[in-house]
């Protein structure tokens, strides 16, 4: 049976100003797996991303982590933000410190780790987004992809066993993109369940373990890429277009070039298939 | 301002300890200020000069410039020092009538202004001195070895990272604005002006609010600890210090 790391149930949330902003969210999270959140603007994902880590407290409903309910209370939530760490849309609202590696430390130091801990975490932390070079720099002399991957590093630096990203790709330029998601998977390989909400259907296609489609506070659908992005219908209806290549893969199928096959789910499988066919 | 910090990040003595440099300057500044010699105060100006421009790689051109930018104030505050008004014109050594007053220089009024021009400016140099060789972290752990009170250190060190992203913010907006002809004209750039001072408020309060959003999510507990770069105490760099400090106390007492 599947483990889940990160349940709700039944998730009701609004902000201060009554606006609704999640409408009864029951979504199950499987450990170590890649999950990906899509949905267009407004429709809840940062809210409740905002949830699985305790920032946020529900109006109704729960939030469980290892099959547990969250306790708000502040030294369970110290715990549980030990354990499930989130890199924000915007790094400079979360980078805060004057160098890279001071900003790095402070989650290692707020694990009360030892100084030498904290140390080889850090360096662990920069190796893998690739930033040795950056760790003496002021924090304000980087560019918004330097900064993004350090605060990347910061959450890899507490070592949690889930990490969230609110949109990690967003305004980055592709070859970063591709260098941030070989580093996801870097990540993923090595056991830590991943969480990212993204526009970027294709992305999500080619990445995902499995794909969680909000809009408007409410679960519209989820399920493998392969299935729930494939049905035109649902598409449209979220607001999302078709990933490319499954798109041409379906028009390969109604022309019959391509027999009935396993799904591509990326660039190289497509092609393998195209190259095999003989007419 | 955005300048002097690079400076302090990227100079040729990065790898001195920040203790030795803030027992140089604050030293050196301490006895400039507690004596009253116009001799230390030109050896603590040259001294600063030759050590910014050829021991640190600071450009002469940007550092005369600095040396600059308190004259025009310190002109006129001495102005209102040198100057005075007496009915006599004895006591002038030069004046100029006011009707029944006379308005001009006293001996004394020149002295006093010629002393504290130079203490003022010797003054200015230790600071630069110190601005310009160390980053404002490094004062910031300095300051905690010396046991300031933690909270200020962390206000300090979060006004330091919040002043880069306001000003960039402010300048994003500037440029948005500029773009759509928003400082086409005075009245237009008057208004701009106070639509980006507002946002920046706006805006500030809404990113104090993501940062602690952020910094839980990291589990901050009230206090901002982060790692500290370590550094070797030279006892040579020490001994030069000490030296340098008797010897500018010895000046002192030459007359």
């Amino acid at each position: 049976m599947a483990e889940y790391i990160l349940q709700t149930e039944n998730l009701y949330y609004q902000y201060p100003d009554g606006t609704p902003a999640l409408n009864g969210i029951s979504v199950k999270i499987e450990k170590g797996k890649k999950i990906a959140l899509l949905g267009l603007n407004g429709a809840g994902k940062t809210t409740l991303f905002l949830h699985f880590n305790g920032l946020l407290k529900p109006a109704k409903g729960k939030v469980l982590y290892n099959g547990q309910p969250i306790d708000y209370k502040h030294k369970n939530l110290i715990d549980l933000r030990k354990k499930v760490g989130i890199v924000f849309q915007d790094p400079d609202s979360q980078l805060f410190a004057a160098t890279v590696k001071q900003d790095i430390s402070f989650g290692p130091i707020n694990l009360d780790l030892s100084e030498e801990q904290v140390e080889r975490r850090v360096q662990q932390a920069l190796e893998a987004v690739s930033i040795v070079h950056l760790q003496d720099k002021p924090t304000h002399f980087l560019s918004y992809g330097q900064k993004k991957s350090v605060s990347i590093a910061d959450v890899l630096a507490m070592q949690p066993e889930v990490i969230i990203f609110d949109e990690p790709t967003a305004w980055l330029d592709p070859s970063s993109t591709k260098n941030i998601m070989q580093t996801f998977q870097r990540i993923n390989q090595a056991g830590t369940t991943i969480i990212l909400s993204t526009h970027d259907v294709d992305l999500a296609y080619n990445w995902a373990d499995y794909i969680i489609i909000l809009k408007n506070g409410n679960i519209l659908g989820e399920g493998l890429p392969e299935n729930i992005l494939a049905d035109d219908g649902f598409l449209q209806e979220a607001g999302l277009i078709k990933p490319t290549i499954l798109e041409i893969y379906s028009a390969l199928q109604a022309n019959e070039l391509l027999k009935k096959a396993d799904v591509p789910r990326n660039k190289q499988d497509l092609l393998k298939m195209i190259n095999e066919i003989r007419i | 301002m955005i300048l002097i910090d690079k400076y302090a990040y990227c100079n040729k003595i990065q790898g001195i300890s920040p203790m030795e440099k803030v027992t140089f300057s604050i030293g050196t500044l301490i006895i400039c200020l507690a004596v009253n010699s116009l001799l230390v105060d030109g050896l603590v100006i040259a001294l600063m000069a030759l050590l910014l421009i050829f021991y640190v790689g600071i450009p002469s051109k940007f550092y005369c410039k600095m040396m600059f930018l308190p004259i025009s104030f310190l002109l006129l505050g001495l102005l209102g020092i040198a100057l005075d008004m007496s009915s006599q014109q004895s006591n002038f050594v030069s004046s100029l009538p006011l009707g029944k007053y006379y308005l001009g220089f006293t001996e004394q009024g020149l002295h006093t202004a010629n002393i504290l021009f130079f203490r003022a400016l010797a003054s200015v140099s230790c600071l630069y001195y110190l601005s310009l060789t160390t980053p404002i972290v490094e004062i910031i752990a300095v300051l905690r070895k010396a046991k300031m009170p933690e909270l200020f250190l962390e206000l300090m060190s979060l006004i330091y990272r919040f002043i880069f992203v306001l000003l960039e913010t402010a300048d994003k907006i500037y440029l948005a604005q500029s773009s759509r002809l928003g400082y086409a004209d005075l009245k237009k750039s008057y208004s701009s002006l106070g639509h980006l001072i507002s946002n920046l408020f706006i805006r500030a309060f809404k990113r104090s609010n993501d940062l602690y959003s952020a910094l839980e999510a990291r589990g901050y507990q009230g206090s901002l600890r982060v790692m500290e770069k370590k550094y070797k105490i030279s006892s040579k760099n020490i001994f030069l210090i000490f030296i340098w400090l008797i010897i500018l106390i010895l000046t002192a007492n030459i007359r």
